[in-house]
């Protein structure tokens, strides 16, 4: 489904109770990373269409907090969801603030003079102004703009990365990884190993797009991940989320990989947009995971045996920090150990929890 | 079924796979179904789908329903057809297209496709109810014969299925049927034509058998990795409610709360636990797997819960074993309770030390008391059992309860069903029906699952039992026993009639050709007919002689009978065997065996070699050798080959 014909969708009927209907159709869709954030994006940007100019930002970031949660709650796996519901929100309180006549040097959090002699005023966000609405939509559609560059971003810095007669190794299909490869492959010449991601063997079609380019490829079978790792020079992987402490959700069967690297000291590289950033710590809840039908495990033509055994089909892998070496996003290449950082750029704290 | 009403899952299927318009008919329960769905989502102005009611208490079955969508013309386009009992994730689109693209290529010859799951027979999933084997043609996915199973061990299957030009004729057992079709148009026309068409079985059957008249044609698709199944009794319900726990049905598992209601968030943990909000577990509780609690559900200490499903605002006592136990709301169970897959309906309550056995229901609002263990296969409900009416037949439910009550004196609760605070009446179907008990107990739950060993044994006991005369294990078949009584009509009609045999033997041709008799099998009844001929006449008297006085004018009159129909060896042979077979089982008359076998050689009915192969058989049966030890036998038999030499050595002068 179109991300733009779902903001179409959206903008039609500016009732909250439309939501729902496009959650029902990120659970149906289970479309990417990318177009759901142009789809989240797009839906408060239209909303604004509606939105009486006597309005004040403190509602609108009310209802749109309602809404994330909403859409977060219908698809926890989800996350870029929820990332992009909490740029929106930054970027208001970016203008509101702007507005209000605070600098923006002066709205540092971190700063602990700036705790101690604020002394516990919280922006009320109750005075209206009529120009925040255009700058907000301004603001809206430069994030536009900057979500549909990012994978361009990304795959402009491969030259750097990857060097003639390199091996490359990487796991299932990553539209952020092909184009980065494919990138690279204009200049270079080197080879790649895909590991065929079982049990939906996505590696399959990475592999065939990859030698559409006259990239040299091979596919292989997970199980064969620790013995060829020792002829590796480079791991480059695409993830579906970052967690705050610089952790992935990735595809099931990155752990492994990730484990076989360090043990041959292999680096791996993280290629993955900023949207993906998520400020939540992996904890108890688990809720990032996501079982799906065991059909592609164990197939339901299997007959009787099926009553008295219990299958599961994980799709995502936890992958702990310590085993990444690099992340290439859009803004440039960092350690796990900066993430902390780029998180609070990115996020406001208030926001964290929606 | 996992907290969700079933219509919701059968709507989500239909939106999901981009269905826009939905009619749901109801006959029973009408206003609780139309008040459940128009509070729900589907009924909301941004719904996809609209849905549409259409109630009437007339419709008994699957046939008026689509008789009155025809007179009310509804549809004018292909539709989908479902039973409101359908869980599935299956994507139409593809079977619709290819439904569509058969429609246009062969004008409307194709009436409908329905949809199938392969799944091998063994699968919990597969409803024994529902069992089929279909014959179907693998290039075009024609169904060619359609066959309920019904615990049958042997199928016939009809020889035109394999003669026909279709190359690849594939006999499948492994599907399971979804009760999904997408239907034309002609399907409702030719419901309100056909008035007794009332199941979709009937129509598929009645459309194969005509198909040559008509020219009409089913269609199948099979889908392999998406689900599909429809609920028609409490075993269904059981395997259809744990593949949904177990993710099957992804993606309509409970986590997801498709139905959008704020009762109905759950968080899905390790082990396919997934909890309601509000749920708290005593100190010591184990959920061990797939298990679904709803809101607010209160689960007392030390208990144990598996692959059970527990509604909202339950609650349950300390030291409770839960095993494949389907609870509803607001159930109150109480302390060192056992159930085993059982479903306990709404507000029922079970009290302290009952133990439950396997297929129990307790219905709404029943109370079962302490320390009593229910049987297997018992079913508890407040609907008091009608002793006087002989009518009360198992859709006693559907007529309205106030008319029972008021009829059945208000008798107490009965202390050994129910225990000592219980409430309710132990429920018993039908007793006319003349199965056993044990098959009516299970008849709520459904035919059980035979063991495949079971299977094993009764073939090989079949096979052992089958004699190796093929003569004694020719089936009596209906068609056979009605030609020959039609046959003997014929000669009881010539012989008082004095028609010629000419005649008889052009009405004993057409019969043959009515009744599709094949010529051994017309052998064998015209010769045991005709020597039962004066059985008839003398009644009682079996006398040997008498028997054969009455029969040599029989014969001679039918000489050219017999003479038209025994032309080859076999034929002679055939003749034989039956003579054999009809003396056999009449053992009196064994003494003019041989008169009769003199007077069928001297009319040059039989030739002497055929007779005397017949008596050096060697693989008879005993009773056969028997006869053959016959004196009399033996010494026409001897004469016959004296006879034989003389003839052969005169021959040869």
């Amino acid at each position: 489904m179109p991300a733009y014909g779902l903001s179409l969708l959206l903008s039609t009927d500016p009732a909250p109770s439309l939501l729902p209907c496009s959650a029902d159709a990120v659970i149906r869709d289970r479309s990417k990373g990318g177009s759901c954030g142009r789809a989240v994006v797009g839906a408060p940007g239209d909303r604004r269409g509606s939105w009486e100019p006597s309005c004040l930002s403190g509602e609108l970031m009310d209802l749109i907090r309602t809404e994330g949660q909403r859409m977060t709650a219908a698809q926890p796996s989800e996350t870029t969801v929820g990332n992009m519901v909490r740029r929106v929100l930054k970027v208001i309180r970016e203008e509101y603030g702007r507005l209000h006549g605070r600098s923006e040097e002066s709205d540092q959090q971190e700063s602990l003079h700036k705790l101690l002699t604020s002394g516990g005023l919280s922006e009320d966000f109750s005075t209206p102004y009529p120009p925040l609405r255009a700058n907000v939509i301004e603001a809206i559609n430069e994030l536009l703009i900057e979500l549909e560059g990012t994978t361009d971003n990304i795959a402009m810095q491969a030259l750097e990365h990857i060097h003639s007669n390199e091996v490359i190794m990487t796991i299932g299909y990553s539209r952020t990884v092909e184009a980065f490869l494919k990138e690279a492959a204009r200049k270079r010449k080197f080879q790649v190993i895909v590991a065929e991601c079982a049990p939906f063997c996505q590696g399959h079609e990475m592999a065939v797009r990859l030698s559409k380019e006259n990239i040299e490829t091979t596919v292989m079978s997970d199980a064969a991940i620790f013995a060829v790792m020792s002829r590796v020079n480079k791991v480059i992987i695409g993830t579906k989320t970052i967690l705050a402490n610089g952790a992935l959700i990735a595809v099931s069967g990155t752990h492994t990989l990730a484990l076989a690297a360090k043990h041959h000291s292999t680096p791996l590289i993280v290629c993955a947009p900023m949207f993906k950033l998520s400020p939540q710590f992996p904890n108890e809840e688990d809720s990032f995971h996501k079982f799906v039908s065991p059909q592609e495990v164990l197939p339901f033509t299997e007959g009787e045996i099926l009553a008295k055994i219990n299958v599961h089909c994980p799709v995502f892998d936890y992958v702990p920090p310590e085993l990444i070496t690099l992340f290439i996003s859009n803004i440039g290449g960092n350690a796990p150990s900066y993430i902390y950082r780029l998180m609070s750029e990115l996020y406001h704290p208030d926001d964290y929890e929606l | 079924m996992a907290n969700v009403a079933m219509i919701d899952y059968t709507l989500e299927f239909l939106t999901a796979t981009g269905v826009e318009e939905t009619f749901v008919f109801c006959c029973w329960k009408s206003a609780e179904i139309k008040e459940h769905l128009q509070k729900s989502k589907w009924c909301r102005h941004t719904s996809p789908n609209t849905v549409r009611f259409v109630t009437s208490d007339l419709y008994r079955s699957l046939g008026d329903v689509l008789r009155d969508v025809d007179a009310k013309s509804l549809v004018r386009s292909d539709f989908i057809l479902v039973t409101g009992d359908v869980v599935s994730n299956f994507n139409i689109s593809k079977a619709l297209e290819e439904h569509k693209l058969r429609r246009k290529m062969e004008k409307n010859v194709s009436v409908m496709t329905m949809v199938f799951k392969e799944s091998s027979p063994g699968h919990h999933a597969r409803c024994k109810e529902d069992d089929i084997v279909i014959a179907m043609d693998s290039a075009t996915n024609r169904v060619l014969h359609y066959q309920r199973t019904q615990g049958l061990k042997r199928f016939r299957f009809p020889m035109s299925l394999f003669q026909n030009s279709i190359e690849n004729v594939e006999v499948r057992h492994d599907l399971l049927d979804c009760h999904i079709s997408i239907c034309s148009p002609q399907v409702a026309e030719l419901f309100t034509d056909n008035f007794d068409y009332q199941t979709r079985d009937d129509f598929v059957r009645g459309l194969l058998v005509n198909e040559e008249v008509l020219g009409n044609q089913i269609h199948m698709h099979v889908t392999t990795e998406e689900y599909g199944a429809h609920i028609c009794n409490l075993l269904m319900y059981e395997a259809v409610c744990s593949d949904i726990i177990r993710r099957w049905v992804y993606p309509l598992t409970p986590e997801m709360n498709f139905t959008d209601d704020k009762n109905q968030s759950y968080t899905h943990s390790k082990h396919n636990i997934y909890r309601g909000v509000d749920v708290s577990l005593g100190h010591g509780s184990v959920l061990e797997e797939n298990v679904l609690i709803g809101q607010g559900t209160v689960i007392g200490s030390n208990c144990s819960i598996t692959n059970s499903i527990i509604g909202q605002n339950c609650s349950i006592g300390d030291k409770v074993i839960l095993d494949g136990a389907f609870l509803w709301d607001k159930v109150h169970i109480a302390d060192n309770v056992e159930i085993c897959h059982s479903v306990i309906c709404d507000e029922a309550e079970v009290k302290e030390k009952v133990k439950l056995k396997p297929h129990c229901v307790l219905s709404s609002q029943v109370v079962v008391g302490p320390g009593i263990t229910l049987s297997e296969g018992t079913v508890i409900s407040l609907h008091p059992p009608d002793e006087e009416e002989e009518d009360d037949d198992q859709f006693s439910d559907d007529s309205g309860v106030n008319k029972e009550e008021s009829k059945v004196k208000l008798k107490g609760y009965n202390k050994k069903d129910v225990g000592s605070e219980g409430r309710g009446y132990l429920w018993k179907a039908d007793d006319k029906n003349e199965e056993d008990e044990e098959e009516q107990r299970q008849s709520l739950w459904g035919p059980a699952m035979h063991s495949e060993e079971e299977s094993e044994s009764d073939s090989d006991l079949s096979m052992g039992s089958e004699e190796p005369d093929s003569r004694a294990a020719s089936p009596q078949l209906d068609d056979i026993k009605v030609f020959q009584n039609e046959v003997l009509g014929t000669l009881q009609r010539g012989e008082e009639e004095n028609i010629s045999c000419d005649n008889l033997v052009l009405e004993i041709n057409s019969l043959k050709y009515a009744y599709n008799i094949g010529l051994k099998e017309m052998m064998q009844v015209l010769s045991k007919v005709i020597l039962e001929f004066p059985l008839q006449q003398l009644d009682a008297n079996l006398d040997s002689q008498n028997y054969f006085s009455a029969l040599l004018p029989l014969l001679k009159n039918w000489t050219p009978l017999f003479k038209n129909y025994i032309k080859r060896a076999s034929d002679h042979l055939n003749a034989l065997f039956a003579i054999e077979e009809f003396f056999l089982e009449h053992d009196s008359l064994c003494t003019s065996i041989a008169k009769v076998l003199m007077t069928f050689y001297q009319l040059e009915i039989l030739e002497e070699d055929v007779i005397l192969n017949w008596f050096s058989l060697r693989d008879t049966s005993d009773k056969g050798k028997q006869l053959r030890k016959n004196q009399r036998l033996q010494k026409f038999i001897q004469w016959l080959e004296e006879a034989e030499e003389e003839s052969s050595d005169g021959d040869q002068d």
